[in-house]
């Protein structure tokens, strides 16, 4: 993008409550309806009584689909509307990052709720037999994004490292029993092979399908990357990001956050062709003005770049865990003071921190608006 | 003598997990959360006398994580965000040290169910050993560290000694922080002093037997120096210990062998665990066996309720014939 300071979304954005319960089957309140049209007017999206006819009839067949191509539309809308250069349809499609491959993937089996924190839980799986390629799970997707949209498209994807870390791993544990003795190192050769394996088998096959449908950028997210800080297992992680994206003729970035970046800085280079990073930094800082030392939520940007790491970073300006929409100026301070850091505005891809589902749609307009009048001063300001 | 027992918080079932999303939602009382809570404890006890466990824990199934009781019923703490719990997908709320830490009441005593707990078997508790408490926590108000370590190893104490009182005979202190340095590229033993001192000030005038246990970490790292604190057994996570480097030493002390692995949910072989201790008791044993207990490496509670019910049946096994060995 020739562009100075594109603006790009991350990922998910919430599910509106007339796509959440239209997919169970539920009946729809005469107001949710009215939300739905009251979003529709507003995104200017065509045949609106179309969907309320589908929203106001009973359970059928065809519904449920009906309703993800309607959601897509919508997320893209909003995002366009908002005036990002690079858009998705905000995961409308996936019930989670992590469940909605796993689910369609053959060899794994949901073992139930496990604690996350206080009254949190997570589904979680185990692999219990070589990961095999079922159906694809982002393609439809992305077909569709792409027919509804004429802006640059980034397919967000969930990394193999995250897949594997958040999954139990009993098929690959039950076959190094016996051939390794110590329990830390089976442990550890387990994990590998569950990870390659699902590489190849699963991950890289819908990469090429994405591509020959013509993908041109894919964002692999990875929160998991930094869990575990050892070099061996920040090794392992290079190698699997190395290994998914070798060969394909396509761009491809990383999305992590909420993570340990002084550990993340110190690999990023050896990230092969990894042409962006899209980081959270907004969450760490200052609402204050200024473009100087009152940044104090950006000091990891140096670590990254103390570290040689050459290619774009998707910056964090919008923070995803508040409703504090964010004025145009401080979002126009965080780019600036990060374009004087790094000594060259070229590498900048303005972004919020992470996907906005945790934010309504309102809030969520709000904040990506300004983040767009935020880069275009910052443009103006370096004119 | 061969036993075994649980190290930390059990897994909630799927009906008390369901039961506490209703509460957060608003569909059920506070009074009826708390009547599932007990029903669960029932259970949660129950499984490990059938499981035929030679201490028995209440489960901990209230616990938030393993600071939360005492970040919110001692003065002094607040309760802070959401960090990463080790290399885990779960995360504790770090407690703010806000001012001189001071208690008032008995913690962990609080949060039992002691009319639930068997009359004819032993009870063991667990409390987070200070190293590991301060090491986490957000430290606003002591200029030093160590000085606010031995303070919390002083409530530590209290808590020991008052769980005693109530009849608990076996107090687990669990010290994950002690062996987690990832990014250290040579294991910083020079904490190891002030440990010893602080475990010292946690046990001393104590009369339960007493482990440090643990986990996330290569245990063959704070030796030999470990041999030397002051309690009963040490507890050692086999899961991330180096096999060989531990074998290497003469144990003069108890131990506590994390066999299972709380982190997996494949259930392991009877054979291959049966093996593995024996090899290890073997080698760290030259002269004679003191107390061995076998247990999993951490809180069960990284798996779903039935998979932990399994793990505790196999653990108890293997116990059984590791005893039969070394008769």
């Amino acid at each position: 993008m020739n562009k100075m300071f594109p603006t790009q979304e991350v990922g998910s954005l919430a599910k509106p409550r007339w796509r959440i319960k239209g997919y169970r089957g539920k009946p729809l309140s005469n107001e949710e309806i009215a939300e739905a049209v009251n979003w529709g007017r507003k995104l200017r999206i065509e045949n609106l009584e179309e969907l309320v006819k589908l929203l106001s009839r009973g359970d059928s067949a065809g519904r449920k689909s009906d309703l993800l191509e309607w959601s897509a539309k919508y997320a893209i809308r909003f995002f366009e509307t908002a005036g990002l250069d690079i858009v998705f349809d905000g995961e409308q499609w996936r019930s989670e990052m992590y469940e909605h491959v796993i689910r369609k993937t053959a060899g794994f089996k949901f073992l139930g709720y496990v604690k996350s924190f206080d009254y949190r839980y997570f589904n979680k799986a185990a692999c219990i037999d070589r990961p095999k390629y079922a159906k694809s799970f982002y393609l439809d997707e992305f077909l569709f994004t792409k027919e509804n949209t004429k802006k640059e498209i980034k397919v967000p994807f969930t990394g193999a490292y995250t897949l594997v870390d958040w999954t139990f791993n009993e098929y690959y544990e039950k076959k190094f029993s016996g051939k390794i003795r110590d329990f830390k190192r089976r442990k550890f050769e387990a994990k590998r092979e569950f990870l390659f394996d699902l590489i190849k088998e699963v991950i890289r096959p819908e990469i090429s399908k994405l591509i020959d449908a013509g993908a041109k950028w894919i964002q692999i997210d990875e929160p998991a990357a930094t869990t575990n800080p050892t070099d061996e297992e920040m090794k392992l992680f290079v190698e699997s990001f190395n290994e998914t994206v070798k060969g394909f003729s396509c761009a491809f970035s990383l999305h992590n956050c909420y993570s340990n970046y002084e550990v993340l800085a110190r690999h990023a280079c050896e990230l092969r062709d990894c042409s962006q990073l899209s980081l959270e930094f907004a969450n760490r800082d200052s609402s204050q003005l200024g473009t100087g030392n009152v940044r104090t939520g950006y000091k990891a940007i140096k670590l990254f770049e103390e570290h040689s790491f050459q290619g774009n970073y998707g910056l964090g300006v919008v923070d995803v865990h508040t409703n504090f929409v964010e004025p145009p100026e401080l979002v126009r301070d965080r780019i600036l003071h990060v374009a004087k850091t790094i000594g060259s505005p070229s590498r900048i891809c303005v972004s919020p921190d992470c996907g906005l589902r945790t934010r309504t749609w309102e809030i969520s307009f709000r904040k990506l608006r300004n983040m767009v009048l935020g880069a275009e001063l910052a443009r103006k300001a370096l004119e | 003598m061969i036993g075994c027992y649980v190290t930390g918080v059990l897994p909630r079932s799927s009906k008390l997990i369901e039961q506490t999303r209703a509460y957060e939602r608003g569909k059920i009382s506070e009074k009826e959360l708390e009547e599932t809570f007990e029903k669960a404890t029932e259970s949660a006890i129950k499984a490990q006398i059938s499981a035929g466990l030679s201490y028995v824990t209440d489960g901990m199934l209230k616990w938030q994580d393993l600071f939360r009781p005492f970040t919110e019923n001692l003065n002094g703490i607040a309760v802070g965000s959401l960090t990463r719990w080790f290399n885990n997908n779960t995360f504790y709320r770090k407690p703010i040290i806000t001012d001189y830490v001071k208690r008032e009441k008995d913690v962990v005593n609080n949060m039992m169910q002691l009319e639930k707990l068997p009359k004819n078997l032993p009870w063991k508790a667990i409390l987070p050993a200070p190293y590991t408490f301060v090491s986490l926590s957000e430290n606003q108000y002591y200029k030093d560290e160590a000085e606010f370590m031995i303070e919390f190893a002083e409530i530590i104490n209290k808590e020991i000694k008052s769980l005693a009182a109530t009849g608990f005979s076996y107090i687990q202190l669990s010290d994950p922080a002690l062996l987690y340095e990832p990014l250290t590229p040579k294991f910083k033993k020079d904490k190891l002093t002030l440990v010893n001192d602080v475990l010292e000030t946690a046990v001393k005038g104590t009369t339960t037997k007493t482990c440090l246990q643990t986990f996330f970490g290569d245990f063959s790292n704070i030796l030999p120096e470990a041999l030397d604190f002051p309690v009963d057994h040490l507890g050692i996570d086999l899961y991330k210990t180096d096999f060989e480097k531990l074998k290497e030493y003469n144990f003069e002390k108890g131990v506590a062998l994390g066999l299972i692995d709380s982190r997996s949910s494949l259930v392991e072989k009877q054979d291959e665990l049966v093996a593995a201790a024996e090899q290890i008791i073997k080698s760290i044993y030259r002269s004679r066996i003191e107390e061995v207990f076998i247990c999993p490496n951490c809180d069960l509670d990284f798996l779903p309720w039935e998979r932990a019910e399994e793990k505790m049946k196999v653990l108890s096994s293997v116990t059984k014939r590791l005893r039969e060995e070394f008769s």
